[in-house]
């Protein structure tokens, strides 16, 4: 009974041993993950702004205009006065000096609408008339596709469009469960008939279970009878310090339409760059700040082991004078009831060592949750992934961070072996100055001890 | 017959209790001779169980001589005592001093174990003396599953395990009911008719004394009187060969003619 309490005891010390090398490789990698987890979030923002900051979108009235409004979302709600301008307009603002490019979009919804009961807010219902799909058109060229966010990009069946693709369509799938098609089958839309390349998901589709459809400029035009109209033109300018003024040369002369900028988005990056940077800063100092109290907490494991050994062995050894004095009696010399002592300390921390090894493994997350302090980036946030939007969007989405937590503990083979090896080593420095004593005892003065 | 294993020359022991010293023995003369079953008696308080410590090693006199199988073992420095008693001495107590967590035969091995002896040897011998000790079949049982008079058998046969000189015997009956008493002090005396094994046994039971051959008796740290016990007619009168009765002045056993006196010397 008393030896199943040291060897608990025991096992507690090791166990502590065993995992707190392996809450510290833990953390190592919780902190290498991290940096690799910030730094492909941070590439991907970067591309993302330098892909918008030199963005003007100049949108039609009425377009977007819809209950929730974000803008680029294809219309919900009940639909205004849908406006448009000339394509003229597009090639008046590529000859403004300092534009680079004009990408033009037509967005337009069917005149067919469908009666829907959707949940609103507050856990309200509506009923809401809507258009069956909502189509948009946009300049299939292959350089506006590769360096602006144009398209959708999360393209779950087919293939997405691409330059001088005519008579295709991409479907969401929202649109794709409407028709009961797939890619390869033909639709049927503004009277044109269509064969379906490729199938989208877009964020917030589930949300509006908006239905809608890409396709080129020209078939877009033509379906909804509105040739040589467009419904929004994205302005990309040369240099991010002329977006200010180009985009009040516009706002200016072309009253109808509506400008958006995007540059502050910059300074958004930088914040959260220095977000990024401090959190690293936090979770390499807990890093190496783990290191100083890990061999703290090691060597009080270290000093405790030993010095329960040591009580034992000496409780032991004085419990067991009368056993001495008679193995001295029967022969044993001092070596003989030393080493006899010695293996026995020894075997006790072998056996805690075991024991310590099976708490430490079933335990360590726990252990070294406790001992150990955690790396937590955002604090709660640590589980919401990073979602790239697309930049017609403007959807930033959620930044985070995969969390530590996701990284395990478990300690390897070598810390168990190495262990093992230490329970054994402190067994017998535990068990050196018990086992002396134990040699020492002169037997005629052992033999009267009861 | 005079042959001495132990003899003790002017022997002296005293003991420092905290500043007073203590004679416990003053001036002893004493031996014991190869084969004979001696009993040393006296009152408590009187030497016997220092008197057996030293005769056994365990202690060092600080004065005289103690010779044993021809060692002084006076003069030898403490770290070699434990090959005398190793070689020399058997070892029998009151409180019969089993390992409990071993059994009959690996505390019996236990002595062997000091010494190059293969495993299956010591089992071997092991199994052959708890046979002697009528204690077949028990081998592997615990001391706690052994009666007071069996356990105090396996002692017996764990003091003759490495063939010693001499065995020392402090109290062996002491812990023990008048039945298992006899039993042991008649398996004493038995051992020393049969294997001529010299037996010397601290006792304060006159009883249990009666049934060696000599009986000293211990007094203030010095031997008083010397008287003869019931053995030595016994063994006088039993041939040691084959039990058969004997006369005293007979040379030779009448019934398997072999030659009496000191059994050793004939067993040779």
């Amino acid at each position: 009974m008393r030896a199943l309490l040291v060897i608990i005891a025991l096992g507690f010390s090791m166990a502590i041993m065993v995992s707190i090398p392996a809450g510290i490789v833990a953390n190592q990698e919780a902190a290498q993950a991290m940096t690799a987890n910030f730094n492909s979030t941070l590439t991907t923002m970067q591309e993302e702004i330098n892909k918008t900051a030199t963005l003007i979108e100049c949108q039609t009235f009425g377009q977007g205009m819809f209950p929730g409004g974000s803008p680029g979302f294809p219309p919900g709600g009940p639909q205004r006065q849908q406006t448009y301008v000339e394509e003229s307009v597009a090639n008046e603002i590529r000859s403004i000096s300092g534009v680079k490019d004009v990408v033009e979009f037509l967005t337009v919804s069917s005149s067919e609408t469908t009666s829907e009961t959707i949940n609103g807010p507050g856990g309200r219902t509506f009923t809401i008339s809507r258009p069956v799909y909502t189509i948009t058109g946009v300049t299939l060229n292959s350089s506006f596709i590769d360096d602006y966010s144009i398209l959708p990009t999360n393209i779950t069946a087919g293939r997405n469009l691409r330059q001088g693709d005519s008579g295709v369509v991409l479907l969401n799938s929202n649109l794709t469960a409407y028709f009961g098609v797939g890619v390869g089958d033909k639709v049927e839309m503004y009277g044109e008939s269509l064969t379906v390349v490729g199938v989208y998901d877009e964020a917030g589709q589930e949300r509006f279970e908006a239905r809608s459809a890409y396709m080129n400029i020209t078939d877009a035009q033509t379906a909804a009878g509105l040739t040589g109209n467009v419904s929004r033109l994205d302005v990309y300018v040369e240099n991010v310090s002329d977006v200010d003024s180009i985009a009040e040369v516009i706002s200016v002369a072309y009253t109808s339409l509506q400008v958006t900028t995007y540059k502050d988005r910059l300074s958004q990056l930088d914040n959260m760059q220095t977000r990024y940077n401090e959190t690293l800063t936090s979770a390499q100092a807990t890093v190496s700040q783990t290191g100083t109290i890990a061999t703290q907490e090691i060597m009080i494991a270290v000093v405790a082991t030993s010095l329960i050994v040591l009580f034992v062995m000496l409780y032991t050894v004085r419990e067991r004078t009368k056993e001495i004095g008679t193995l001295k009696a029967i022969g044993f010399s001092n070596w003989n009831v030393m080493s006899q002592f010695m293996l026995e300390g020894m075997l006790l921390s072998l056996v805690a060592g075991v024991v310590g090894i099976a708490i430490g493994t079933v335990g360590a997350p726990l252990l070294s949750g406790i001992l150990l302090p955690q790396i937590s980036p955002f604090g709660s946030r640590g589980n919401s992934e990073f979602q790239p939007g697309t930049a017609n969007t403007g959807n930033f989405g959620n930044f985070g961070i995969l969390g530590a937590s996701t990284v395990t503990v478990t300690p390897s083979l070598q810390t168990m072996l190495i262990a093992i090896g230490a329970a054994v080593l402190l067994g017998a420095l535990g068990s050196l100055y018990p086992a002396w004593r134990a040699s020492r005892t002169r037997p005629a003065e052992a033999m009267r001890y009861e | 017959m005079s042959e001495a294993v132990l003899k003790a020359e002017n022997m002296s022991k005293t003991y420092m209790m905290g500043k007073r010293e203590i004679q416990a023995l003053s001036d002893l003369n004493l031996q014991v001779n190869k084969g004979e079953f001696v009993a040393i008696m006296g009152p408590s308080g009187s030497g016997k169980t220092t008197l057996l410590n030293v005769l056994g090693c365990l202690d060092k006199p600080t004065g005289g001589r103690v010779i044993l199988d021809e060692v002084d073992i006076a003069k030898l420095p403490e770290k070699e005592l434990y090959k005398i008693r190793r070689n020399k001495i058997g070892f029998i107590f009151q409180t019969f001093n089993l390992l409990p967590y071993l059994n009959a035969r690996e505390n019996v091995e236990l002595p062997m174990e000091c010494l190059k002896t293969s495993k299956s040897e010591r089992r071997q011998k092991a199994r052959e003396l708890l046979k002697l000790v009528g204690l077949s079949g028990r081998e592997e049982h615990r001391p706690q599953r052994l009666s007071a008079g069996e356990q105090q058998r396996v002692a017996i046969a764990r003091a003759l395990a490495n063939d010693p000189a001499i065995i020392l015997a402090d109290e062996p009956t002491g812990n023990l009911d008048t039945q298992n008493k006899y039993e042991i002090v008649r398996l004493l005396a038995n051992l020393n008719i049969d294997r001529g094994t010299t037996v010397v046994m601290v006792t304060h039971d006159s009883q249990v004394a009666s049934h060696s051959e000599r009986v000293l008796l211990l007094k203030d740290g010095k031997i008083t009187k010397e008287k003869k016990g019931l053995h030595l007619a016994k063994k006088r009168l039993m041939c040691p060969y084959c039990g058969s009765k004997v006369q005293p002045d007979d040379e030779r056993c009448p019934s398997c003619r072999r030659r009496l006196g000191n059994p050793e010397e004939n067993k040779s």
